[in-house]
């Protein structure tokens, strides 16, 4: 039972993080190839708070808040370039923060942030904690999506030069996504720090940035069902299957690519071509650049 | 002295970058794909290049079939993994490259052990002491004086040549060269071919520099490879020579004097960004 | 190689299987780096270990139940290694466990394992706070700094260096290291004219090379592992320097001599495993070894063997799997293994003398040992 909750949490917690990756890059268009700083940017607020002896709960907020200046300052960013700069650049902010954090020793340098006490919650608790947290930010989510702000964020997603004609303030909009999106991740990070109770600069590089894109891609960029199920499975998928422990990183990338080349738009997309009665947004096809 | 001693390294250094970046850019320019599994193709060639040495004792004949046979990878993965996913949005291509090149590295790793393999006895390992104290190692002169000799064959070969002409047209507007004419597949298979065929030489050369090739040894040069093409503008080749020997010189330089403060890699991303601020469009990108 | 490898994993599986249908095998847990850039080492001591579970079930096992070890990859990341010790304790309810991984992932372990009162042995990896976890947690490897510290003692008094630049590499394991180093450095008469550092992807020293050159040492001593310190000797040897360069366990391998191939002639190391060794125990671990892999065998392949001894003797004292009776055990232990004699203090350091070896013809010898007792001691708490 107790191996079941540690899962459980962890699916939680990836979950939390993917739809915040979502938000981002599946609603407002601006894709991102460093959103593991921002959990890195709350992991470690959190866990430095924490080993101060503050409450657990109170460094939630906390990390929330600094995650999310981060990602106001990178949104700014996002407003000089677009797309694959975009991507780029990105990239380079998940790599400068990972650097940065390496060669200070106030963050614990090279080795990391390790003791960080528990919740005082409880396995079972903190569990509750964290599943509360990712349902609360997935109706948000699907809220969002029905919402004005959702639909001015596919505007942009789809054509971001129309929108800016039709006399929306699209640098307002991006700008809210990267907060609420990096804040978000903040969250996810203060638990992730509890529940793993070690940080270090290597659990926040590029890989993870990747993995948790390739999340939301899997999942269906857009789709919040689509990713909190992509999400759920993956985060797990490697400790279900560690009894093909030698080859278990060449399946999940075969995995990854089999799923771009004969479904990409994932896992959402899968069931919508299944069940094709339920109307639903085609995905995008992005005709700017090609 | 030192400072001399840097900048040659930094050149070095840049020579190798180079090689691995146009790769890159020439499929983007083609195709609008970041291309990061292309740093697997750069990990083949190192790999070939050991084995055919340590198999005939032959340097030469290993740099020559690495580059053919990667070549050939090259195109055969454009054929599998990214033509299929042209009509995809580009992020697609993207992870299915990110996707490709992790499995690859695996598949490296279980073909060839985790130890990773060396030269049973390395060429070119000796130096010449040019004046008091300075030491160039051959495989250093190699890796400038084959890049460069790689670079004028390919400016040559799209500058002077019909198949060069047909290349940099369907670069510019693919559906005027098809209106010519120019068998648009054919140049794809081309650009593949080059561009991997250029990341095997480094891998071969890496190898000699180092005497090991290793199956991770693609993953610092497919996203440093990324930051490169940015820099110098996507698509624009003549920026991304620029920006690989800049950064070789500039990560030389830096990772002494300011490496307490940022990591090697760092150094090349903090530089990218920002030169990005001040001009998106890197540096010798055209419109955005 | 590979077929060896197809075998254990049959036998491994097969015992397994035996395993989890027989109620009464006895399960120890293993993570290791079997994948990413630290599998080489990982792959060795993963050998190590299964050498010596073999072994021990070949000579009856525990009172006639057979010892199985479970093991899992951790890619020598804190991150892997945490659910894996969740995994080990909660769904595999292992007895004891061992780490034949590195200082990131072991320290993330350790913790772990302390809260559950679970048993863990870190085979070599030399963070100091790795055991500073718990009573629950030991290590049959030296601390960095202690290996450092002799280190300072080799380079001033053995080999009469006054002036020396460190190169670190920069992680836990090199950083410790040098840290022991700065602290004994005075006492021998050493001043450090110079110090860089370099990342575990590094394989291109040329600025660091040539700075060091400027700096004109009297020794060089360099942390890394085969995979850095091959390349780093190389250049650091193809650009004309020749005074002596000194190492550490991370150099310990074979492959360290094949990748600087000429270069690493002279190279001299402080280590735990002596290849030249007169002892009945370190010789019979080398043959055995050599016979069952084919390759040579290195320092993390006998520490991860001697892990397995340490906890192997003390459940045969012990005579019970209550893991806190196995603590008390272990902490009592005192066996002969292929590293030396293994006996614990009180933080669950081990105290024992550090073999020097060094590069001649191309293969590991002994060059010198240190046992000074007052140097080499382990902190306490």
């Amino acid at each position: 039972m107790s191996y079941e909750i540690t899962l459980m949490t962890t699916m939680a917690i990836s979950v939390l993080f993917a739809l915040s990756l979502n938000f981002i890059t599946g609603f407002c268009g601006q894709i991102s190839l460093g959103h593991a700083a921002f959990l890195g940017a709350g992991a470690y607020t959190s866990a430095m708070l924490s080993k101060a002896d503050v409450p657990f709960l109170f460094t939630i907020p906390a990390a929330a808040i600094c995650a999310a200046m981060l990602g106001a300052i990178i949104g700014l960013a996002s407003l000089r370039v677009r797309h694959d700069f975009l991507a780029i650049t990105t990239m380079g902010v998940g790599f400068l923060f990972v650097g940065i954090i390496r060669q200070q020793d106030f963050f614990g340098g090279e080795i990391g942030i390790a003791g960080i006490p528990s919740s005082g919650f409880g396995k079972g608790g903190f569990m509750l904690i964290c599943i509360a947290l990712a349902l609360t930010f997935a109706a948000f989510s699907l809220y969002v999506r029905r919402s004005w702000m959702g639909f001015v964020f596919k505007s942009i997603a789809d054509n971001e030069d129309v929108t800016r004609v039709l006399g929306i303030d699209v640098s307002r909009y991006k700008l809210i996504a990267f907060i609420i999106g990096t804040g978000t991740a903040g969250v996810a990070g203060a638990l992730y720090a509890h529940h793993f109770r070690f940080v270090g600069p290597d659990s926040f590089g590029f890989v993870e940035s990747i993995s948790v894109l390739a999340m939301v891609i899997v999942g269906g960029i857009g789709s919040v069902w689509g990713v909190i199920f992509a999400a759920a499975l993956l985060s797990v998928l490697p400790m279900l299957v560690q009894f093909i422990d030698d080859y278990k990183l060449l399946f999940y990338s075969g995995l990854l690519f089999a799923m771009m080349r004969f479904s990409p738009d994932g896992i959402a997309g899968l069931c919508t071509r299944l069940f094709s009665s339920i109307p639903r947004r085609v995905p995008d096809n992005g005709g700017n650049n090609r | 002295m030192l400072y001399l001693e840097l900048f040659i390294q930094g050149l070095v250094q840049g020579s190798i970058y180079a090689l691995i970046a146009l790769g890159l850019t020439l499929v983007y320019g083609l195709l609008r794909i970041l291309h990061v599994a292309h740093a697997a193709l750069f990990t083949l060639g190192g790999y070939i290049g050991v084995i055919v040495t340590n198999a005939t004792g032959s340097f030469t004949l290993a740099m020559v079939v690495a580059m053919l046979v990667v070549g050939l990878a090259g195109m055969l993965m454009y054929k599998l993994a990214y033509e299929p996913l042209l009509s995809q949005p580009p992020y697609v291509s993207l992870i299915a490259s990110i996707a490709l090149f992790i499995a690859s590295e695996e598949i490296f790793r279980i073909a060839f052990g985790p130890y990773g393999l060396s030269y049973q006895t390395a060429p070119l390992q000796g130096h010449i002491e040019l004046f008091s104290g300075f030491y160039l190692k051959y495989a250093e002169i190699l890796v400038m004086g084959l890049s460069t000799i790689l670079m004028i064959a390919l400016a040559w070969l799209s500058m002077q040549t019909r198949t060069g002409v047909a290349w940099r047209a369907t670069v510019t507007d693919p559906d005027m060269a098809r209106a010519f004419g120019v068998k648009i597949q054919n140049v794809r298979y081309l650009n593949f071919f080059i561009g991997s065929s250029f990341a095997a030489a480094a891998g071969v050369l890496v190898a000699l520099l180092n005497n090991l090739v290793e199956p991770t040894m693609g993953s610092v040069a497919s996203y440093k490879a990324l930051a490169i093409i940015v820099l110098g503008g996507l698509g624009s080749i003549r920026g991304t020579l620029i920006a690989s020997l800049l950064l070789g010189v500039l990560e030389s330089f830096g990772t002494i004097y300011i490496g307490h403060l940022l990591d090697r890699d760092a150094i090349a991303f903090a530089f990218l960004i920002l030169v990005l601020m001040i001009r998106p469009q890197g540096l010798m990108g055209g419109k955005l | 190689m590979k077929k060896a490898k197809i075998i254990s994993a049959v036998v491994m599986s097969g015992l397994l299987s035996i395993a989890t249908g027989h109620a009464s095998s006895i399960k120890i847990g293993f993570n290791v780096p079997l994948t990413g850039f630290a599998a080489a080492d990982g792959k060795s001591a993963l050998n190590g270990a299964e050498l010596a579970v073999e072994q021990a079930n070949a000579a009856g096992g525990i009172n006639g139940d057979s010892i199985v070890l479970v093991v899992y990859d951790d890619q020598a990341s804190p991150k892997e290694a945490v659910p894996i010790a969740q995994k080990l304790i909660e769904k595999d309810e292992v007895v004891a466990a061992i780490s034949g991984s590195y200082s990131g992932s072991t320290r993330a372990a350790a913790g772990i394992f302390q809260e559950a009162g679970v048993p863990y042995i870190a085979a070599y990896a030399v963070h100091p706070d790795i055991t500073r976890a718990g009573n629950y947690v030991f290590r049959t490897s030296f601390v960095g700094e202690v290996q450092g510290r002799a280190g300072a003692k080799l380079m001033g008094e053995t080999l009469g260096a006054k002036k020396v630049s460190v190169i670190t590499l920069k992680n836990d394991f090199g950083k410790s290291l040098a840290a022991g180093l700065k602290q004994a450095a005075s006492n021998y008469g050493i001043t450090i004219v110079s110090e860089y550092e370099y990342g575990i992807k590094d394989r291109q020293f040329g600025p660091i090379v040539s700075k060091v050159k400027s700096d004109k040492p009297d020794a060089i001593y360099a942390t890394g592992y085969f995979f850095t310190a091959g390349p780093l000797v190389s250049q650091l040897r193809a650009a004309g320097i020749t005074v002596p360069i000194i190492g550490q366990e991370g150099y310990d391998s074979q492959k360290f001599i094949d990748i600087a191939g000429a270069a690493a002639e002279g190279t001299i190391i402080t280590t735990s495993l002596n290849r030249d060794s007169a002892s009945i125990e370190t010789k019979n671990f080398i043959r055995e070894f050599e016979s069952k892999t084919g390759n040579k065998a290195d320092m993390v392949a006998a520490s991860a063997h001697t892990a397995v001894k340490v906890i192997v003797a003390a459940m045969r004292q012990s005579g019970s799997m209550d893991k806190a009776a196995l603590r008390n055990a272990i902490s009592a232990t005192s066996v002969v293994a292929a590293t030396g004699t293994i006996s614990f203090n009180a933080l669950g350091e081990v105290r024992k003398d550090v073999q020097v070896q060094i590069v001649k013809d191309g293969n590991w010898h002994e060059h010198s040992v240190i046992s000074d007792s007052k140097l080499l001691a382990p902190p306490n708490e």
